[in-house]
């Protein structure tokens, strides 16, 4: 009898063992395709960044040099900061018009508001839709002689109002980091309320019992509970925002007209390394110095991101 | 549970052999091509080649093209593999650097085409006959910087005033001789409520391209062109400045809130006849009749405002060379050979309604026919596309720029043609 369960455990800690191995050689597929997607191409970027270029042909090691033409060399230098305003302008927006209206909402439809499913799907529906279509869609909503925006705005009187919302400096960008925040508002919503549905309701109530109000429990209960969830849409938004090319690229090209205006900085890698979209030519060097440039500060920044938050988070 | 184990064991080991097979390919594949493929196809019937195009709207055209080819040559086989206008470039130059590409590239005219023969990218093809037919001027779209010859002259683009023949008609108006004669029919055109010039300043090329056929009005065509590749002149030059100060007073005569419009946008004005005149490419001959079958299409050369000759502007757009590293080089060139006969031509014009490179070449087409005249004595070329598509950025595309600028109020006419020199002077040896 002893002997059979003798058996029996070697047997099952034999297996265990062999699940133990067995459990560090699932991950290899997907290390595989990282690698080959993410860290060679890197990898490759870096490397490429260290060489003067001559088209596509490879010349000198010519050291940190793309980096200093980069920041210094007129007019490379120049689009460099322009694009890099109106990444960290994309991020404030975004963090106004996109995260703290979705959290307003997400609120508003915890506090089992009328039509909050309704709204809830409503809000998130464009998420369904590729960037590049919403792009276009919106670039037909706003065309200032046919477009739909417009021809409303002459039903209701507003002809002082009507304008080239994407063809003026002063409007384009601002216009395309709205319909990104259009996009983009259904997804952080939806965090928030999981956010929300997460805070015991035993809190809520003895909060009440203590005589709270609506304000003050939101304040200091429910946001303090709610630092996760405010990290993520934050570090979120964030790398989307200096990540920001699709919708650009789709509403305004590779130029990002009018006059650089809606430049930014994935916009402004894409046309050095593969030239502007009527033939121009190339900078591979600059273009690769410009990623190596924008993997760094992306990641620096979400680095300290995290661990600035972490420290507002508290335990439940 | 052991049955399990071998499974899993066994698919790992069939992916690792799947990963190891797919990297040994690929190095197969960028040393020899798709040599394997093509070695079974000469097997069977013969050589394989492909055409790479920007022109996915030619398809089907190519086809006629490439049957006409096949009754002399059989055992050629032709495919024509066109990818997306903007993502040519791109898709190209990867598949070169890999030692890949098709056997027979389109390339782009001017500096980016050549760029690829000094890179040793593409065969040279003065041994092939039939190159003579071709002025100088057409072949030097795509000569290489050591003198050789990389490509065959496919059409030449122009580009000109279009007009609605209906409304000059109904308003009276003639096709202008001089500038001012032009200025006065945007006043009347303006007055009676038609958009004389239907333009709009949202994408910078259409700029550059405005600018190419109203500058030569101003700067005086070829003479000034001439002296400025010497560098016996300069952008900042009177004659140039004019000649953005022009397209900075036009404004007045383009549609409402034109600096939001776009190409569909303006060519959707004039087709719909709301817009009296189009400056742009012979290229959109055909879409304009698409879209309204109706519409009274003419053209007229760009009157001189300094008592020139009106000019048509004129570049060769796209010639066809020979990638270097093909497997079947000698096939290839037969096919270019095809393309510098009068067989080829008149097959290419009646086709593509374009006008072939060959010299004349007639169709039964009116416009295209006229187009064709006015290129053999009015023609100047696209300055800033033949001459200044070098640098980093280009010329042409610091000129794309700095007009939108202007056209925004945040460029002066003076600044346009500072920043076009400050930006030549950088590549261009004749300034430095």
């Amino acid at each position: 009898m002893e002997l059979e369960i003798n058996k029996n455990l070697n047997r099952n800690k034999q297996k265990r063992n062999w699940k133990r191995w067995a459990i560090h050689l699932f991950p290899i597929p997907a290390l595989f395709v990282y690698g080959l997607f993410i860290v060679y191409p890197l990898l490759a970027a870096l490397s490429y960044s260290f060489f003067d270029w001559n088209g596509m042909i490879r010349g000198d090691f010519v050291g940190f040099a793309n980096f200093v033409d980069l920041f210094t060399l007129e007019p490379f230098s120049g689009y460099f900061w322009n694009a890099f305003g109106h990444n960290i302008i994309y991020f404030v927006v975004q963090l106004v018009f996109q995260n703290a209206i979705a959290f307003f909402l997400a609120y508003l439809i915890y506090k089992k508001l009328k039509f909050g499913e309704f709204f809830k799907i409503a809000l998130f529906l464009p998420r369904l839709l590729s960037v590049i279509v919403v792009g276009f869609l919106w670039k037909l909503i706003l065309n200032p002689n046919f477009g739909a925006l417009n021809v409303i705005l002459g039903k209701f009187g507003l002809e002082n109002l009507q304008k080239a919302w994407l063809g003026d400096p002063d409007t384009a960008l601002m216009t395309i980091i709205l319909v990104n925040c259009w996009f983009g508002i259904g997804f952080m919503l939806l965090i928030f309320l999981a956010g929300f549905q997460a805070i015991p309701k035993e809190l809520l109530e003895a909060a009440t019992l203590d005589g709270a109000k609506e304000f003050k429990m939101l304040k200091t209960i429910m946001l303090p509970l709610m630092i996760p969830s405010i990290m993520i849409t934050t570090v979120l938004t964030f790398i989307q925002s200096f990540e920001a090319f699709e919708l650009v690229y789709a509403m305004q090209g590779s130029q990002g007209e009018p006059y650089h205006s809606t430049d930014t900085l994935a916009v402004y890698f894409y046309r050095l390394a593969f030239g502007g979209s009527t033939g121009d030519s190339t900078a591979i060097g600059l273009g690769s110095a410009l990623a190596v440039v924008l993997f760094i500060f992306i990641s620096t920044f979400t680095a300290l991101l995290l661990k600035f938050m972490q420290k507002k988070e508290v335990e439940m | 549970m052991k049955s399990l184990n071998k499974f899993w064991l066994a698919s790992l080991f069939t992916l690792f052999v799947l990963v190891l097979a797919a990297c040994a390919s690929d190095d197969a594949g960028s040393k020899g091509g798709d040599s394997t493929e093509g070695e079974s196809a000469e097997k069977s019937d013969g050589v394989t080649l492909t055409i790479g195009s920007w022109r996915t709207e030619d398809t089907e055209k190519y086809q006629t093209v490439i049957d006409a080819f096949n009754e002399k040559y059989p055992d050629i086989n032709v495919e024509f593999k066109p990818s997306k206008n903007t993502e040519y470039n791109t898709i190209l130059n990867t598949a070169l650097k890999g030692g890949e590409g098709p056997d027979i590239i389109h390339l782009r005219p001017y500096a980016p085409g050549i760029e690829l023969a000094d890179q040793g990218y593409l065969a040279p093809l003065d041994d092939i006959e039939g190159l003579d037919v071709f002025p100088e001027s057409s072949l030097s779209a795509s000569k290489g910087s050591d003198g050789k010859q990389y490509g065959v002259p496919l059409n030449i683009s122009t580009t000109q005033m279009f007009y609605n023949k209906a409304i000059f008609e109904e308003l009276g108006l003639e096709e202008p001789k001089i500038w001012e004669a032009f200025i006065e029919l945007c006043e009347t055109l303006k007055s009676e409520d038609y958009t004389p010039i239907s333009l709009g300043t949202k994408e910078g090329w259409l700029l550059s391209l405005a600018h190419g056929i109203v500058g030569p009005a101003h700067y005086g065509a070829n003479d000034f062109v001439e002296k400025i590749t010497a560098g016996e002149t300069d952008f900042t030059s009177e004659e140039f400045l004019n000649s953005i100060k022009a397209m900075d007073e036009l404004k007045q005569y383009f549609p409402d809130n034109y600096e939001g419009l776009g190409m569909e946008d303006i060519r959707t004005l004039f087709f719909t006849e709301t817009a009296a005149m189009f400056p742009l490419g012979s290229w959109e001959i055909e879409v304009l009749r698409e879209m309204n079958p109706d519409l009274e299409l003419g053209f007229f050369p760009m009157p001189s405002a300094v008592g020139k000759d009106p000019t048509i502007t004129t570049w060769v757009d796209g010639s066809y060379g020979v990638n270097a590293n093909s497997e079947h080089v000698e096939e290839a060139k037969k096919f270019v050979e095809f393309m510098t006969t009068k067989e080829f031509g008149n097959l290419f014009t009646e086709k593509f309604k374009m006008i072939s490179a060959i010299p004349g070449v007639e169709t039964d087409d009116e416009l295209v026919n006229s187009l064709a005249k006015a290129v053999e004595t009015n023609s100047t070329p696209y300055m800033m596309l033949v001459h200044f598509a070098g640098g980093n950025p280009t010329t042409k595309a610091t000129l794309e720029t700095e007009l939108q600028g202007m056209y925004l109020g945040e460029q002066t006419p003076e600044g346009v043609a500072e920043s076009l020199q400050e930006n030549a002077s950088t590549w261009f040896e004749p300034f430095q």
